[in-house]
């Protein structure tokens, strides 16, 4: 018991430090600047396809690729904001609609490129470790490490340095901050490209994990919505509770009474948390 | 007079063309025109109260599978299982309304989103009932007083008609008083609330007639194909009625008519590349909510406008 208790943790944290990833990229667009970024997926499937591309098909090595891969994402996010999102800000439901069209549009270049089977990008780590009685792939170990060693990283930027403080003023009162001469534009596009940059980490880390194909994307983006909107929509440190919480629940309720069962509670959760209490569980009323 | 004659006629060809040509093809396509046309204005009618509902998929689903299993498990005539499709829809809209008009914008995305995915799962995994993914097959033509609809004509005639009630309601419900409050409620809710309007109920009365005629369209759509997979219920076919709503228009009721006979045939055309077809929609997306946010309606009517002043 205590080993399927400790498996189900470990299950549970691993998968949730990558839920955390994307819903902190998401939650950072969102408090900026009230974009609902439903192409955060995409830029997942946009890193994991460049570390496929320059890892397995170019042979480079681990390490530039998925540096490569992670600024690509990040460049990619930077730009979208600069071209598209900057046009309708404001605007919730337009922000909307443009997301979705900038997700299928992302997701057709790649089926047209890649086209729609899955393929698998080099494994940089393999084997297991023992804990105790619990087993935990190595894999999903250096995920997990990899994960909170960014999160770290973030959590440094957006306390320590001035762009950080910077995006913190806007995301507190975007007013305010334009009072005090930050230009908002300019946070705009910063914001957009990092948390790209994080959903790019979280993809370029998991390809090798999973299979790459061009609606991988999906899954953790829903993720990342159910996480953030748990956490409070625009609540950095409730995407990470509730990435984590996420993680672990689902990892108990995929281990006793199967996937399915688990998507639904899910599902019912998300539901009854917005009903009751809309602004999440770390978010502040509006 | 002699312009609205030719108007007039016109409009009987554009409507009346499937009885003229013999074309079983472009009639298939005339009838799925109306499918969609219905389906889109039931989510016209969300999106007219600032809700994006992204469960009109699975609502038409739901009306779908009902109407199926009514007339193939209990032997229940077209007749009757029709209106029970829509009837149970609208039964749960009413029943959800109340606690998922309370919240907007993203939140109810969320919130629509997730019980969509819950009941798509549920037609996958539940699959003594529903067949799961490989589906239901052989589900009956549809009948009405002893008439069998076996021809595409006859279905789009029956099509025609729903796109045609579901255009006047949704006319009606935004010009009649309730029109009024839920303008009032766009403009300033804070403000009609305080004047003693109970803003969610009305949300609640729309949410359940758009439900209604998701479950009607769906009932159609499962009699016309005879076969239904839960996949035809995803995520996607919201964004295809999405797109006929923003390329139309979702000011107003003709914004879906005219998005429905535009883009519905557009997928026959690119048939055997998805990915173009993707990529198609997405970039219309794109152009028409940064260059055109209302839509060719809304378009055509600011020009106009333009033009008299």
């Amino acid at each position: 018991m205590l080993g399927l208790s400790l498996q189900i943790v470990l299950n549970g944290v691993t998968t949730g430090l990558v839920y955390v990833l994307m819903a902190l990229g998401f939650t950072l667009i969102f408090g900026i600047m009230r974009v609902v970024n439903f192409a955060h997926g995409e830029l997942y499937m946009a890193a994991a396809f460049a570390i496929y591309v320059l890892n397995g098909k170019l042979g480079w090595n681990y390490v530039p690729a998925i540096v490569f891969s992670v600024a690509f994402a990040g460049l990619l996010g930077s730009v979208l904001e600069r071209v598209l999102f900057r046009r309708v800000i404001g605007n919730e439901f337009n922000c909307m609609i443009l997301a979705l069209a900038v997700s299928i549009a992302l997701q057709s270049v790649a089926l047209i490129a890649f086209g729609p089977d899955e393929v698998g990008a080099p494994r940089p780590v393999t084997g297991v470790l023992r804990l105790g009685p619990a087993v935990i792939p190595a894999d999903r170990l250096f995920v997990g490490g990899m994960a909170m060693l960014l999160l770290a990283a973030f959590y440094v930027f957006l306390n320590k340095t001035h762009l950080g403080l910077m995006m913190r003023a806007v995301a507190q009162d975007a007013e305010i901050a334009a009072l005090h001469g930050i230009q908002p534009k300019l946070i705009h596009t910063a914001a957009f490209g990092i948390g790209s940059l994080l959903a790019g980490a979280a993809g370029a880390l998991m390809a090798p994990v999973y299979t790459v194909f061009p609606y991988m994307g999906e899954l953790p983006m829903m993720k990342a919505f159910i996480v953030v909107v748990l956490g409070g929509l625009g609540s950095l440190p409730g995407a990470v509770i509730g990435g984590l919480l996420l993680g672990i629940v689902e990892s108990a309720f995929a281990t006793m009474l199967g996937t399915t069962v688990a998507a639904l509670v899910a599902f019912g959760v998300v539901v009854a948390i917005i009903a009751i209490r809309p602004e999440g569980l770390m978010g502040r009323r509006a | 007079m002699a312009r609205r004659i030719v108007f007039a006629v016109l409009a009987l060809a554009a409507v009346g063309w499937p009885f003229l040509v013999e074309n079983r093809y472009l009639t298939h396509i005339a009838v799925l025109v109306t499918i969609s046309m219905t389906l889109a204005l039931s989510l016209n009618m969300m999106l007219r109260i600032g809700q994006l509902s992204v469960v009109h998929a699975a609502f038409m689903g739901l009306g779908a599978y009902t109407s199926a299993l009514l007339s193939m498990r209990l032997g229940l005539p077209f007749l009757l299982a029709f209106p029970a499709a829509g009837l149970l829809v609208a039964a749960i809209a009413a029943a959800l309304g109340p606690v998922f008009l309370r919240v907007k914008g993203v939140y109810f995305v969320l919130l629509t989103f997730a019980l969509g995915e819950g009941i798509v799962l549920i037609f996958q995994e539940w699959v003594s009932l529903f067949g799961g993914n490989n589906g239901i097959y052989g589900i009956p033509k549809a009948s009405l007083l002893g008439f069998a609809m076996s021809t595409p004509r006859a279905y789009y005639l029956f099509g025609l008609c729903l796109a045609g009630i579901a255009f006047l309601v949704a006319v009606r419900i935004f010009r009649s008083a309730l029109g009024a409050v839920l303008d009032s409620l766009n403009e300033n809710e804070d403000l009609s609330q305080s004047l003693g309007v109970n803003a969610r109920s009305y949300r609640v009365c729309v949410f359940t007639v758009s439900g209604f005629f998701a479950g009607l369209g769906g009932s159609v759509y499962a009699h016309y194909t005879s076969f239904l997979s839960p996949e035809a219920f995803s995520f996607w076919t919201l964004v295809d009625l999405l797109v006929i709503n923003v390329v139309g228009g979702i000011a107003s009721p003709i914004g879906p008519v005219v998005g429905a006979i535009l883009l519905v045939p557009l997928p026959e055309l690119l048939r055997d590349a998805k990915q173009y077809q993707m990529l198609t929609y997405g970039l219309l997306l794109m152009t028409f909510v940064i260059f055109l946010p209302s839509g060719i309606v809304g378009g055509i009517r600011d020009l106009r406008r333009r033009r008299r002043t």
